[in-house]
């Protein structure tokens, strides 16, 4: 009896020490987790409340890197039942589909968890748009803007990593997709087609094309990803936080409390402004923050164990397709895109027009113009934002009213043409009603 | 040491005084003033419970699809049987079938089949005819033999019924089941199935 009690202590002495810095018994303690516990090293010890909420930033940044986190896991094992050659490729997603045990739940999942990156980077990108997240606060040494451009090109790649990846089941769905895909990239003036024959390893898609992407899909754009996902997060913490933190730093100030007591060395006279770390440090604790271990903790578990649902539950809802072998003596009519790159597709239509003798290229206009034009603005946006620093961390400010309208108005822009691209666009492009059926097509041509 | 009151205990104690009732609600009453919350599991503790149990059995249902779809359940390997031509187009003595690594051997109406892989390290062993018959003693019998088994690799080498005598190697040469097709006739060999030396199919 003396020996099983002991052995019952032991574990449970075992299980507290291995759970310790999970769930914290003082302040002591949560503070002590975070320097301790390498998984929660990347954490300040203390977060505001705000910065928590659900309804200010959504977890949208969180829930991409959890997707990430999905892809690269699914990614992994489905690496090791996918061949990436012309001839067996469709045979291997084939035998995933129906043979191996799970394969169609790897494949459903990593197709889906794609998918929904897509939407949740880009929905992130317009949640820090309109709270003016990529504007700097009072404080110096932020750089705001530089991590908004980081954004910007984490975008680019995951819809680079998602485009890389639509190849590799090599079915007329891939192979077509990524036929229109890369013409469009050929209208580009001057280096267009020589990027075209880059990519492809050649003028059509064939072996040198698959193992291009497999190998840019796997490894290259992957670690491009992690290594500014580092450094996304890494800026964030430099920043001082959620730009809401800079809000509450501000209310502050106007409340004309007394001053916070805070350890501060700097050099008086010497330095110009209030650093980040002594603005962040001047925000009222008690009022405004908590402990991260456990709070800021436990939202994350929750937030992983939502997307994982989310993304498992979808997989069994929407099978991910498998067409006929590429064959590219057929094509299918029509041949679309992938569902993000539609609206470019769209574009490209509607752009080709004639006036008297003189054709307009649409794929020059709608292929490269409008979407370079797009990404350079994006980049540049927060250096002629002029808008005052109190709209930093705001969901729709005043100030910048004008500005979210320009933004909105492009979102939705983007928005109809996919949804027109994906849903109402038939043979030959032409539109059709949900409700009209399409004509019936010859197989063959 | 206090026991955990359930909604069975609570429905148990219809049957008692209404005296009794009144003086036991008492207890629990001073006894959860005295000390709240102990006889009872919270709620916060239960969701963080049933929280932290979702995602345990999420991960490790997860993890079980991940690892088994590593499991093949098809295979694309030549298959371990196979038929090899029928029993007269072999001549007196051995045959060497290099894409199997396997030695066919005829003696008059018999037949047996060795595999060709060194049990040392699995080279494929050279048969090597010898320049005058040699008398060789085995623990099992004793013969007279025209070849031997050398393995290129490791020198390890074998008498000509596959008996291991010099080098590494640990074993004899594994002798495989031959039987007849009943359709065609042809000698089929089945190389997942070993055999004792003694073997021989009589046709």
């Amino acid at each position: 009896m003396q020996a099983k009690q002991s052995i019952r202590e032991k574990a449970n002495w075992a299980w507290g020490k291995a759970i310790w810095t999970w769930l914290p018994a003082s302040d002591r303690e949560a503070g002590d987790s975070i320097v301790r516990n390498f998984l929660l090293h990347w954490f300040p010890a203390k977060v505001s409340r705000e910065s928590l909420s659900w309804n200010y930033s959504f977890w949208l940044g969180t829930i991409s890197a959890i997707l990430f986190l999905i892809l690269t896991v699914t990614g992994t094992f489905l690496m090791f039942l996918y061949v990436p050659s012309v001839e067996r490729a469709y045979l291997s997603v084939k035998d995933l589909e129906y043979t191996v045990s799970f394969g169609w739940f790897l494949r459903g999942l990593h197709r889906i968890s794609a998918h929904l990156m897509v939407a949740v980077v880009f929905l992130h990108m317009v949640r820090v748009f309109l709270t003016a997240a990529y504007k700097n606060g009072a404080a110096v040494n932020q750089n705001r803007p530089v991590n908004w451009i980081v954004g910007v090109v984490l975008l680019l790649v995951t819809l680079f990593l998602s485009f890389t990846g639509y190849l590799l089941p090599w079915d007329q769905l891939a192979y077509w997709a990524i036929t229109v895909g890369t013409n469009i990239a050929s209208a580009a003036p001057v280096a267009g087609e020589w990027m075209r024959f880059i990519l492809l390893g050649g003028n059509t898609i064939e072996q040198n094309t698959l193992i291009r992407f497999y190998v840019l899909h796997c490894f290259f754009l992957p670690l491009i990803v992690l290594a500014l996902f580092s450094y996304h997060m890494w800026r964030v913490r430099k920043d001082g936080g959620l730009a809401c933190v800079d809000k509450e730093a501000l209310a502050q100030k106007k409340e004309k409390v007394a001053p916070i007591k805070s350890k501060t060395y700097s050099l008086l006279g010497i330095t110009s402004g209030v650093t980040v770390h002594v603005e962040t440090s001047l925000v009222d604790e008690d009022k405004h923050t908590v402990q991260s271990s456990p709070n800021l903790t436990r939202r994350l578990l929750l937030v992983t164990l939502a997307t994982l649902a989310v993304a498992s539950i979808l997989t069994f809802i929407f099978h991910a397709p498998l067409e006929e072998p590429a064959n590219p003596a057929i094509t299918p009519n029509p041949a679309k895109a992938p569902w993000y790159f539609l609206w470019l597709q769209e574009l490209v239509t509607i752009t080709t027009f004639s006036i008297g003798g003189f054709t307009i290229n649409g794929a020059l206009i709608g292929g490269i113009i409008v979407p370079g034009i797009l990404v350079a603005a994006a980049i540049l946006w927060p250096y002629f934002d002029k808008s005052p620093a109190r709209s930093t961390g705001v969901w729709f400010a005043k100030e910048r009213r004008r500005q979210n309208m320009i933004f909105l108005l492009v979102v939705l822009f983007i928005l109809v043409l996919t949804i027109v691209g994906t849903f109402l666009r038939g043979p030959y492009w032409n539109f059709y009603w949900p409700w009209e059926s399409w004509p019936e097509m010859p197989r063959k041509f | 040491m206090k026991s955990r009151k359930s909604w069975l205990d609570k429905f148990r104690s219809k049957g008692e005084t209404e005296q009794a009732k009144l003086n036991r609600i008492k207890a629990e009453i001073l006894a959860e003033d005295a000390e709240p919350h102990a006889n009872k599991t919270s709620r916060r503790s239960f969701l963080t419970r049933l929280g932290v149990g979702a995602t345990l059995a999420a991960l490790a249902g997860q993890a079980f699809a991940y690892l088994r779809s590593l499991k093949p359940n098809v295979l694309y390997e030549e298959p371990q049987k196979f038929k090899v031509g029928a029993p007269d187009q072999f001549g007196e003595g051995g045959k060497f079938l290099e894409d199997k690594r396997l030695f066919v051997f005829k003696e008059r109406n018999t037949f047996y089949a060795i595999s060709a892989s060194c049990t040392h390290l699995g080279c494929t062993v050279k048969m090597q005819k010898l320049n005058q018959p040699k008398k060789v003693r085995t623990r099992k019998r004793e013969f007279e033999e025209q070849y031997e088994f050398h393995c290129p690799c490791h020198g390890s080498k074998y008498y000509g019924d596959g008996t291991n005598y010099a080098g590494p190697a640990p074993r004899p040469l594994d002798y495989f089941k031959l039987e007849v097709s009943p359709d065609d006739g042809q000698l089929i060999v089945d190389m997942s199935q070993v055999v004792d030396q003694n073997f021989r199919l009589t046709v």
